[in-house]
């Protein structure tokens, strides 16, 4: 095996390597991660305020396995705000990846031991859209009992207070906005999202049909900077996200794209080259 | 008869659901909730077909030894797993302990770990679609650079002018590309749909 074979098939496990150490390395000071422009940091914060106290908010959750990661934190931060804020989560999955990570965060509340009054699962819905148009209907099949699943076994989704969706690649805000809000107007929509949605999700924020959007890591990184819940911070997640970490593989990724950028560069000047006189000799 | 039957049902739903969000009517509502419920039953029947044909596809894989014996075997023990620990006796269903293992501690990480491998497959497809002197692979991977040191997790004034640009591009050329392609497949859907509506087929034109 030729050395440059074995660079290119060591360098995968080499790169891993790095980010780890990279991960586990102290932050550098200059490194930050939250956006310096925190509108839409505020307008979440603001959209939290404005709910009633004790509200009962329906959590649309679809993120997708691919995305997840980069919303995570996020999504933490937020359902820890919402119960700090006393508020009542009613937790519905319409895509078998997001009822999974449902059933993970439900875990991951009844690990810390959630007030389990204030957390009603209501499952997996199939269908997608036709599932949704389904949540908006009085008379929701609920088996659970309580106050909580009594409001909106009655009232369906209009029973609720406010909607946050956490979106994925498979469903996200906007089917909530087309399906839902038609038929249930009135109701607040808050969000979360990866940033691949972030194109389509842009004009529903203009028009005001979504009321509050966390679609980056930077916005994200902002909106968990302000964040103060006091006791509720076991449900946060354990450790932000490394800054070097997340610096170190952007400037490999960075750094290899050049590279072959380069290395191409070379290899086009050198087929224009016209031949040189030894050539000609030879 | 295949032909007359499918639009018939799109137009009938389509037009059933259409009405019922104009018009207020308790019967009609009803009607439509119906319908509703139709489409989640199918699209529940046609996920479980669906687990049903990979399980046969897999299991037939193994029986006539072709494929990948190891995936085969792979994907009919995961279902194993996860039917076996939601539906023996006495198991609480999705919300069981041992199902919340299998997500929590096989499902959700083996995925995460699979997507991430995409940095790394991501990185060697571009360098090969680059030394193959792919123009796409080119303009992509310029504008690939571009937007990751726009993303650079830099603070002070150098930070806030990449957090500007990266909002601009976002917000203008990366935007608009993708809202004008989501319009053309809305246009496309609505051509398509009233294609169907109308009955008409490639044998028309």
């Amino acid at each position: 095996m030729s050395d440059r074979l074995l660079a290119i098939r060591l360098a995968p496990l080499l790169l891993l390597l790095l980010l780890a150490v990279a991960w586990l390395a102290p932050s550098v000071g200059w490194l930050r991660l939250a956006s310096s422009n925190t509108t839409e940091a505020d307008r979440m914060t603001q959209a939290l305020d404005a709910l009633p106290p004790r509200s009962t908010v329906v959590v649309g959750f679809d993120p997708d396995l691919g995305t997840y990661a980069e919303i995570r934190p996020t999504v933490r931060a937020l359902l820890a705000d919402l119960l700090y804020r006393q508020a009542s989560l009613a937790i519905v999955s319409v895509t078998p990846e997001g009822r999974a990570l449902a059933l993970a965060e439900l875990d991951r509340l009844q690990r810390g031991t959630v007030n389990a009054r204030r957390i009603l699962d209501l499952g997996f819905v199939p269908g997608a859209e036709a599932a949704l148009v389904r949540l908006t209907r009085a008379g929701l099949p609920i088996e659970a009992d309580g106050a909580l699943a009594g409001v909106l076994a009655t009232d369906g989704l209009a029973g609720a207070q406010a909607i946050v969706v956490v979106g994925g690649n498979d469903l996200g805000p906007r089917a909530w906005v087309e399906q839902v809000l038609p038929r249930v107007p009135g109701l607040p929509l808050l969000a979360v999202a990866p940033t691949i949605l972030l194109p389509e999700l842009r004009p529903y924020l203009a028009t005001g049909q979504v009321d509050a959007l966390l679609g980056t890591p930077r916005d994200g990184a902002a909106y968990r900077a302000t964040l103060d819940v006091e006791r509720l911070d076991r449900f946060l997640e354990p450790r932000e996200p490394s800054r070097t970490g997340v610096a170190v593989g952007l400037v490999v990724a960075i750094g290899v794209l050049l590279a072959a950028l380069v290395r191409r560069g070379g290899r086009s000047d050198a087929a224009r080259t016209p031949p040189g006189p030894r050539t000609e000799a030879a | 008869m295949r032909r007359a039957t499918i639009p018939a049902l799109v137009v009938v739903a389509g037009l059933l659901l259409l009405v019922d969000y104009l018009v207020v009517n308790a019967s009609l509502g009803e009607l439509a909730g119906i319908v509703v419920d139709a489409a989640i039953l199918v699209s529940a029947g046609a996920a479980l077909a669906a687990v049903a044909a990979l399980a046969v596809r897999r299991a037939g894989d193994l029986w006539r030894r072709r494929g990948d014996p190891v995936g085969a075997v792979l994907v009919l023990a995961g279902m194993a797993a996860v039917l076996l620990a939601g539906l023996r006796p006495g198991a609480s269903g999705a919300s069981d302990p041992a199902v919340l293992w299998i997500l929590n501690a096989l499902l959700v990480p083996l995925g995460a770990s699979l997507f991430g491998l995409l940095f790394v497959s991501t990185l060697l497809a571009f360098q090969r679609s680059i030394s193959a002197r792919s123009r796409e692979a080119i303009v992509m991977a310029l504008a690939a650079v571009a937007i990751l040191v726009l993303l650079l997790p830099v603070g002070g004034t150098a930070g806030g002018w990449l957090d500007g640009a990266a909002a601009w591009a976002l917000a203008v050329p990366i935007g608009g590309v993708f809202r004008g392609l989501l319009l053309g497949i809305a246009i496309l859907g609505a051509v398509v749909a009233a294609r169907t509506m109308l009955g008409i087929g490639a044998g028309d034109e």
